[in-house]
């Protein structure tokens, strides 16, 4: 079964081809713009992982983090923060907030396929190939 | 009486009673006893008044000539009534001549002792001639009492008028002792000619540290410093000769031994019989200190004029220089000779014509100080001049100051200040940026890595595309930020529609802080243009929009941005109901450097940098706000007024 991937993010194009990316690599993708699409997609499906934007409209990404780790029914699906906010003290409120990975803008697909790793302990199809 | 007038007197009673006797010895009723005799006693009488007329006048008003006197003609006149028997009626007139006469010495004692002899006197005549007690002698007898009594009336009459004449005397001489004692110079009566002191006034006791008492019988020159004495002597010798004479500066000695600088006066009077010299001197000793206290403040306030480091100079209503400072005289390198009465419009600038911006014109006309600034081409220096006007107790012009500041450097670094400023704005936008340009170039790199793996040429296409709109809007930004540094010069000023530059403005801040819950109303009337630089303009709308983002921190925010014509201006309200400014740091908000943010989150110039940009612009900016309520900032730009 393919694993579940929700990517909240308000920029289309950076939506566009983390889809591109992740569906080559054989991942099931659901994309949300804003925080309050992101909290209302994780009502309706259970995921694997999320991988979120912090600065967006209506609601940022601390606090979609803060209500997936608050709650029980999420607590435990891994966090991928994906920010354009590349100071250290938001990569720590990040971990902080129970994170799980920390990436940059930009980003290249290598440090993506290392998140991937890390998050689910087994090398995607692709590097597998 | 005067002297004169008693000799006179004296003389003529006497002369009378002299004719009056003489006739009656020499041609009266009675018998002559001894011819001989009675000549030599006429002769006599004659020659005693004879004599009189030689006196000095001053004798007169002595009672020890006057007394003798008058009981000499008493005796003479009842000797003559011995010699011619009988005569006793006609001799007892001659007596009261005698009475009349002895009352000028105005000494009722006297008198009455005169009289007393007159009466007894002719008592002991009566008697010998057997008349005293005898029935047809009784009327003579009667006379005794009678002259008695006339004396007695003489002398109230004298006394009475002697003593209200010499209380108006002690009246009239209390004045002048007071006006003597209590005078504000020092006043020393001096004897003619020995210049010895006969009396002084409390002034010379309370200055010189001497009592009267010490002072009087003492030389005129005691009171001289030693080293005065040649000169109070010069001093003198001028007022002996000539009556009366000044002098300046002449050093008294105190009783402590430090002297006292005077200006003295002397004349000389005349009182009764004595002549003295009266000296007025007037303490300089407050004169020089007040002297000393103008010089000082003189000098003090030459020393200020000539520290102040920028150029001030005085002038008349006509331009013509009549005092610089130093910093005009080095900065001209030149002499403050050289420039008096010269035009200031020649010396400064060079010109034939008062400068057509002149404030010093202003003054002229206004009378009110006024500025100006002045650009001299020659060496782009940036002059503003100052003119105040000095005006005399009836508000007339009696010169201006003019005060040139050079503020080049104060400009340059103004604009410095301006510069740094957008800087530090870019600096606070610059994470917001960052995040901004991160997002496409995000977009940019995974793009292009995909199209790198795509076998399919023909999707590249749509890829490449994605690809050039994120590098397109990196563009757009950086283009934002160009103009938003770039530094306003007066050929920059274009007319400004604020309305899109609120829009702008909104954008750029929107980029740098993503406020989620922010709702923005716009309320924008069509307004006219204003002629500014659209950079500063932005500006001013950036830092208030960002300002007002900043206070609505994490609670449903509004801000409402709202233009609107005036009468003769636009309005614009920059409204936000964020934490609001607490009412203690209202008053300070536009200080530069003033912030209550951390330390490296705000640079304090923001708000200070907008107040200049609008009053710059000749407009107004206010600020309403109330805490946890919101704040609103209401700028006004003037329509006709366009100057920066």
């Amino acid at each position: 079964m393919k694993r579940k991937i929700l990517i909240v993010d308000d920029e289309e194009v950076i939506r566009k081809f983390l889809r591109i990316h992740l569906a080559k690599l054989g991942y099931e993708v659901t994309e949300a713009a804003d925080g309050e699409q992101a909290i209302e997609q994780l009502g309706k499906d259970d995921f694997d992982l999320l991988i979120c934007d912090i600065m967006m409209p209506k609601k940022d990404g601390w606090e979609v983090i803060k209500e997936v780790k608050s709650n029980p029914k999420t607590k435990n699906l891994p966090v991928i923060v994906l920010t354009a906010k590349n100071e250290d003290s938001d990569m720590f409120k990040g971990y902080d907030l129970g994170a799980n990975y920390y990436m940059t803008k930009p980003f290249t697909k290598a440090q993506l396929l290392y998140g991937l790793k890390l998050m689910f302990d087994e090398t995607p199809e692709e590097i597998r190939a | 009486m005067e002297d004169q007038d008693r000799k006179k007197v004296i003389l003529s009673l006497r002369w009378t009673a002299i004719i009056v006797t003489s006739y009656l010895i020499l041609f009266g009723r009675g018998r002559v006893m001894d011819p001989q005799l009675s000549h030599i006693l006429i002769t006599g009488y004659i020659l005693s008044n004879v004599l009189l007329t030689f006196l000095p006048k001053t004798w007169f008003s002595n009672s020890k000539l006057f007394y003798p006197l008058v009981i000499f003609d008493t005796g003479i006149v009842s000797f003559g009534m011995y010699l011619s028997e009988k005569m006793t009626t006609d001799f007892y007139l001659v007596f009261f001549l005698i009475i009349i006469f002895a009352s000028i010495s105005r000494n009722f004692k006297m008198l009455m002792a005169i009289g007393g002899i007159t009466a007894l006197l002719y008592g002991v005549l009566l008697y010998s001639w057997g008349f005293l007690f005898s029935k047809d002698g009784s009327s003579y007898t009667l006379r005794i009492p009678f002259i008695f009594i006339m004396t007695a009336f003489y002398g109230y009459i004298v006394q009475t008028l002697t003593t209200e004449k010499r209380q108006e005397l002690t009246i009239s001489e209390d004045k002048y002792r007071g006006l003597f004692e209590n005078a504000n110079d020092g006043i020393v009566l001096l004897r003619n000619p020995q210049l010895i002191i006969a009396d002084v006034n409390r002034e010379v006791e309370k200055v010189t540290g001497y009592t009267k008492e010490e002072l009087l019988r003492r030389e005129a020159f005691d009171l001289f410093a030693p080293e005065e004495i040649e000169k109070a002597r010069g001093y003198f010798k001028e007022v002996t000769e000539k009556g009366e004479g000044r002098a300046d500066c002449l050093s008294l000695m105190k009783k402590d031994g430090s002297s006292l600088e005077v200006d003295l006066s002397t004349k000389r009077i005349d009182l009764g019989d004595e002549s003295f010299y009266q000296m007025i001197f007037r303490d300089l000793t407050e004169q020089r200190k007040l002297e000393k206290k103008i010089g000082e403040s003189k000098r003090n306030l030459e020393a200020i004029f000539d520290g102040i480091r920028d150029q001030l100079s005085i002038q008349t209503p006509d331009y013509q220089i009549f005092r610089v400072n130093k910093a005009v005289t080095e900065n001209y390198k030149t002499s403050f000779k050289e420039l008096i009465g010269r035009k200031c419009y020649e010396t400064y600038f060079q010109r034939s014509l008062p400068c057509e911006n002149c404030p010093i014109s202003v003054t002229i006309e206004t009378k009110q100080p006024a500025s100006s600034i002045m650009k001299l081409s020659e060496d782009n220096t940036t002059l503003q001049i100052f003119s105040y006007p000095i005006l005399d107790e009836k508000g007339d012009l009696l010169s201006v100051i003019e005060y040139v500041k050079d503020i080049t450097e104060e400009q340059q670094l103004q604009e410095q200040l301006i510069q740094s400023e957008k800087l530090a704005g870019i600096g606070i936008l610059a994470s917001g940026v960052t995040h901004e340009i991160n997002n496409p170039l995000s977009g940019i790199i995974g793009m292009a890595e995909i199209a790198l793996e795509e076998e399919d040429p023909s999707k590249n296409k749509e890829y490449l595309n994605d690809i050039l709109n994120c590098a397109q809007r990196i563009g757009e930004i950086v283009k934002g930020l160009k103009s938003y540094s770039r530094v306003a010069k007066k050929e920059d000023l274009s007319p400004v529609d604020l309305n899109e530059v609120l829009e702008e403005s909104l954008k750029m801040v929107r980029l740098a802080i993503k406020k989620t819950s922010v709702e923005v109303i716009k309320k924008f009337q069509l307004i006219e243009k204003v002629q500014a630089n659209m950079g500063e303009i932005q500006q001013v709308f950036t830092n208030l929009i960002t300002n007002a983002f900043q206070a609505m921190d994490g609670n449903g925010g509004r801000l409402v941005l709202s233009t609107r014509s005036l009468k003769d201006s636009v309005e614009v309200k920059v409204s936000d109901n964020g934490n609001g400014i607490p009412q203690k740091y209202l008053n300070q908000i536009f200080d530069p450097f003033f912030t209550t943010k951390n330390p490296g989150e705000g640079t304090g110039l923001g708000l200070n940098i907008v107040y200049r940009i609008v009053t710059k612009y000749g407009g107004t900016i206010d600020v309403e706000s109330k805490e946890q309520l919101g704040t609103t900032f209401t700028i006004k730009f003037p329509l006709r007024r366009v100057e920066a």
